[in-house]
């Protein structure tokens, strides 16, 4: 759709409601997903969809409503849907007001190169992965994406936000007979993609990992890839960093603000403007994004703020509202963690012994209070001896807190990668002691 | 409709398809949400549109769109004949098809009274009178839900199927957190991921009777917080149903996903320690294992008439007296095998392409009673209600956690313990299996959360269990 149509929609929408007050959002575009198995292009597909959702509100009395046809007749209906909803609702002592108008810049992330690759285009990146990984006799899998997407929020008290991204996203998972490796790269510029990169990194783990050997589980000195450390801090984001879990007592940060409770090497922080992450202005109530610190120096500052969250605590939106009515908002999207100053090499360099870890996998958690999560390693676990990596490991359990993690932390690397799954989190590499693994198992 | 199918079809052959099926879905849902006395949310979604699924030169290619109408459908299937001629450019063979009965048929759900004619104060007052069951000393979190859903899927196919399918679910659930400032319990009914879920219309809701175990579940959550911790050892365990269920899921359902299998979830859900040689010829669990994936049990969620291939909902043994002998297939992947395909490929909505999901998959009932099963350990566990759960990407080595236990001594229920987990090895796990409750305790939980697939689809599946006794199992993690 055009920037016109949407707001066309919107305006329409909204002008339709009886409401005291009325938020509309419309969001969506079109989406390629190229996944590749088996060293060829095993599923293909394409989608174009929008979804408008309506707030109306009386009072206290909130109703909301969503669908994907805007014909003038389902516009008229949705906004019926939503208002008979509040009319019928109970009053909501936490709802002051839908979000009021901020003056903040107008960004835009809409890249044209990435918005015109076409499905050939996506088929020649992938077949240079497949070609690599045939002619080394391995098996490539993986998935090529590419996102357009456009958002408008529109309500009655005068905020109004257009913005739209692209997002090109390359990941390759290698599988030897006995080993497996991994990289992903996204940006939202496919120019910055590097097949050659992703071949290298993914490729060079699997032949690394050949013929592992078991260890036994206990406690490790380790060094985390930005993507096992990205797992961490993923589970931090749903039951730690946000105004919800603080106040459902989840969050380890109920009764800790202002308190040094993670090492003071560790500064953590949400930016949704930063270069350093994959960008969003505003949220999807149309608040501004702030930047939010939630760890500095190792003591606890802050969490993210939606509206509601926000007037319950008397505070201001920090923009992190996921579309509403939502259990989860609110949310941070855009984490970023500092780095140090050291390589990565020189990180693993200062390591006698202990454990590579390139990836964690199917982490949950166990204990939010905290924050202790369990999951195993996956395409990539190898033994440092003496500052070298020696040699493959097959894959462990570990359970961990991450608050200890976070104390245990020795080292951070410069380098740092942006790991994007719906939300942009940019972490570097770090070496942590006393890392507890707890069982294998048999690859 | 059928105008719009027809010109999917027609526009899929005469842009270079050799098979194309077409899905039209008009879906409505309704979700209500309370926290601590109060509506937190109330949504009402609506979402339709359809998807085209291809072959062209020997490769898949799959498009879709929200907007229906003609001019629309054409374009979709030239876009899902384009993307399948790129995919063609890497192929190592022709994709081809396993042999189906081809079906037109019409099939509405059986339900006693639609959800959505249900007024919404009547299902706010339900959730918030349990709330206030909930309402005991030391609950700092009371959360409550229901969810309905309604769909009407054509599908259609250039075989010449032609399908006309309804579906409604209906579930409630209801939480209970507390805390004492440094612990935090939590416990959940009838289960836990939103409570339990079933193709039927809102009666479903009454025969939850959420107001019965409202308060029971706050108690249980405040008892937790000073329960002694689970012991940690090698034990003899009990699951309760609905753990069993996520047991069953994640150890046998996921394993026996032939498209796992054959690599081709590899880049993200993983492959399976359950490959081809194996099939007739391994020991999966002790003689009296025996798992279905069922398609045509009763209410069940990951229940239908048919998949999303066209194929006519099946029972199939995947485990049969311990030994494994069946696969979750596709046409496509049957084929591989030369097995018969037994339809498992379901899509999220109109805008994914189906993969193979798991149906109902179920641990038949055994003969024993819980009173038997309790009798028969000296030292062991009893635990109920998943909290935590992570499995390996071949679903060998797993870590389970549930919301509670009771030590079981001398072949009696005893204390309750806080954070019981355990965890091992799925085949060894499920050959540990010595004792399985009788069908008065048999029940099939709705899970509505299983994620699958790149893009990633969330499936309504289910698990039909049990009592079920496990010997010399890993017990607890966390000291």
């Amino acid at each position: 759709m055009t920037r016109d149509q949407i707001e066309t929609i919107l305006q329409k929408t909204v002008s339709f409601s009886e409401g005291d007050q009325t938020e509309a959002i419309l969001y969506g575009g079109t989406s390629y997903l190229t996944g590749f198995a088996n060293n060829y292009i095993h599923r293909n597909v394409g989608e174009n969809n929008y979804s408008l959702s309506v707030r109306v509100a009386f009072g206290k009395k909130i109703g909301s409503a969503s669908v994907n046809d805007f014909s003038e007749g389902a516009l008229k209906d949705v906004v019926k849907r939503a208002v008979e909803i509040a009319r019928l609702q109970r009053e909501n002592p936490n709802f002051v007001s839908f979000a009021k108008p901020e003056a903040s810049e107008n960004r835009d992330f809409f890249n044209e190169k990435t918005a015109k690759v076409t499905p050939d285009m996506r088929a020649a990146y992938v077949k240079k992965i497949l070609d690599k990984s045939k002619e080394k006799g391995l098996n490539a899998n993986g998935t090529f994406v590419i996102d357009l997407m456009q958002i408008g929020i529109l309500n009655s008290l005068g905020v109004s936000r257009f913005g739209s991204l692209t997002i090109a996203s390359l990941k390759s998972v290698i599988l030897g007979d006995n080993s497996s490796g991994y990289s992903k790269e996204v940006s939202t510029n496919v120019d910055d993609i590097s097949v050659d990169s992703i071949i290298k990194e993914s490729i060079g783990i699997t032949e690394m990992g050949k013929n592992p050997e078991a260890v036994e589980p206990g406690k490790y000195e380790v060094v985390l890839s930005p993507y096992s450390l990205a797992e961490f801090i993923n589970s931090l984001m749903y039951f730690s960093l946000n105004a919800r879990a603080v106040e459902e007592g989840t969050s380890f940060l109920t009764g800790n603000f202002g308190k040094k409770i993670l090492g003071g090497n560790i500064t953590m922080y949400d930016d949704g403007l930063s270069p350093e992450t994959i960008p969003m202005p505003f949220d999807f109530e149309g608040v501004p994004k702030k930047k939010v610190i939630f760890f500095e120096n190792g003591v606890a500052k802050d969490v993210v703020y939606d509206t509601m969250t926000a007037y319950k605590n008397g505070k201001e939106s920090t923009g992190h509202s996921l579309p509403q009515p939502s259990a989860y908002s609110p949310y941070p999207m855009n984490v970023i963690m500092a780095g140090g100053d050291l390589s990565k090499d020189e990180i693993i360099s200062h390591v006698e012994h202990g454990l590579y870890i390139h990836r964690f996998w199917y982490t949950n958690p166990m204990d939010p209070r905290r924050a202790v999560i369990t999951g195993m390693t996956r395409d990539g676990l190898f033994l440092i001896e003496n500052g070298r990596i020696t040699k493959p490991v097959k894959n462990m359990r570990f359970t961990e807190s991450i608050i200890t993690a976070l104390n245990n932390c020795i080292e951070l690397s410069k380098e740092k990668k942006v790991i994007y799954d719906d939300s942009s989190i940019t972490v570097p590499y770090v070496r942590i002691k006393d890392f507890t693994f707890t069982s294998i198992t048999e690859f | 409709m059928q105008r719009i199918i027809e010109e999917a079809l027609i526009a899929a052959k005469k842009f270079g398809a050799s098979y194309a099926d077409v899905r039209v879905v008009d879906r409505a849902e309704e979700e209500i949400s309370t926290k601590n006395g109060s509506v937190d949310g109330i949504k009402s979604s609506t979402s339709k549109g359809l998807g085209i699924r291809v072959i062209s030169d020997g490769a898949w290619g799959f498009s879709s769109s929200f907007i229906l109408n003609e001019a629309e459908a054409s374009r979709v299937a030239e876009e899902a004949v384009n993307i399948a001629k790129a995919s063609a450019k890497t192929k190592i063979e022709d994709v081809t098809l396993g042999e189906i009965e081809i079906y037109q048929d019409r099939v509405e759900e059986q339900i006693k009274v639609d959800p959505f004619s249900v007024p919404i104060n009547k299902k706010i007052s339900i959730l918030l009178d349990a709330d206030k069951l909930m309402n005991v000393q030391g609950i700092i979190l009371r959360r409550g839900g229901m969810f309905f859903s309604k769909e009407w899927k054509t599908f259609a196919s250039s075989e010449g199927a032609y399908l006309e399918l309804e579906r409604v679910i209906s579930s409630a659930g209801i939480t209970a957190v507390a805390t004492d400032g440094k612990d935090v319990q939590t416990r959940n009914y009838p289960a836990s991921f939103g409570g339990d879920f079933q193709r039927k219309g809102f009666e479903f809701i009454e025969e939850v009777k959420l107001h019965e175990s409202a308060e029971r579940i706050s108690q249980e959550a405040v008892q937790l917080l000073s329960a002694k911790p689970c012991p940690s050892g090698k034990m003899d365990i009990i699951l309760e149903s609905s753990q069993l269920a996520l047991q069953i899921h994640e150890s046998c359902g996921h394993p026996t996903e032939l498209d796992r299998v054959l690599g081709e979830e590899a880049s993200f859900a993983g492959t399976s320690f359950l490959t081809p040689e194996k099939l007739g010829r391994f020991k999966y669990g002790s003689d009296i294992v025996n798992i279905v994936a069922d398609a045509t049990a009763p209410f069940a969620i990951g229940g239908f008439a048919y998949d999303d291939e066209g194929v006519k909902a099946k029972k199939i043994y995947l485990v049969k007296n311990g030994e494994f002998v069946g696969y979750l297939n596709s046409r496509e992947t049957s084929k591989k095998l030369s097995l018969a395909p037994m339809g498992a490929m379901r899509a999220e909505g109109w805008n994914r392409a189906p993969i193979i999901r798991m149906t109902s998959i179920n641990l038949e009932p055994g003969d024993k009673t819980f009173e038997e099963l309790v009798s028969g350990i000296d030292n062991g566990v009893l635990m109920a209600t998943n909290k935590s759960w992570s499995i390996d990407q071949k679903r060998l080595n797993f870590q389970f956690g549930t919301e509670i236990g009771w030590e079981i001594k001398n072949g009696k229920v005893q204390d309750m313990v806080k954070n019981p987990t355990y965890s091992g090895i799925a085949y060894e796990f499920w050959r540990s299996c010595d004792g399985i409750g009788n069908k008065d305790y048999f029940h099939i939980w709705g899970v509505p959360n299983c994620g699958k697939g790149e893009p990633m689809q969330v499936m309504q599946v289910s698990h039909g269990a049990s009592y079920a006794r496990f010997r010399n199992i890993q017990v607890g993690v966390l000291q």
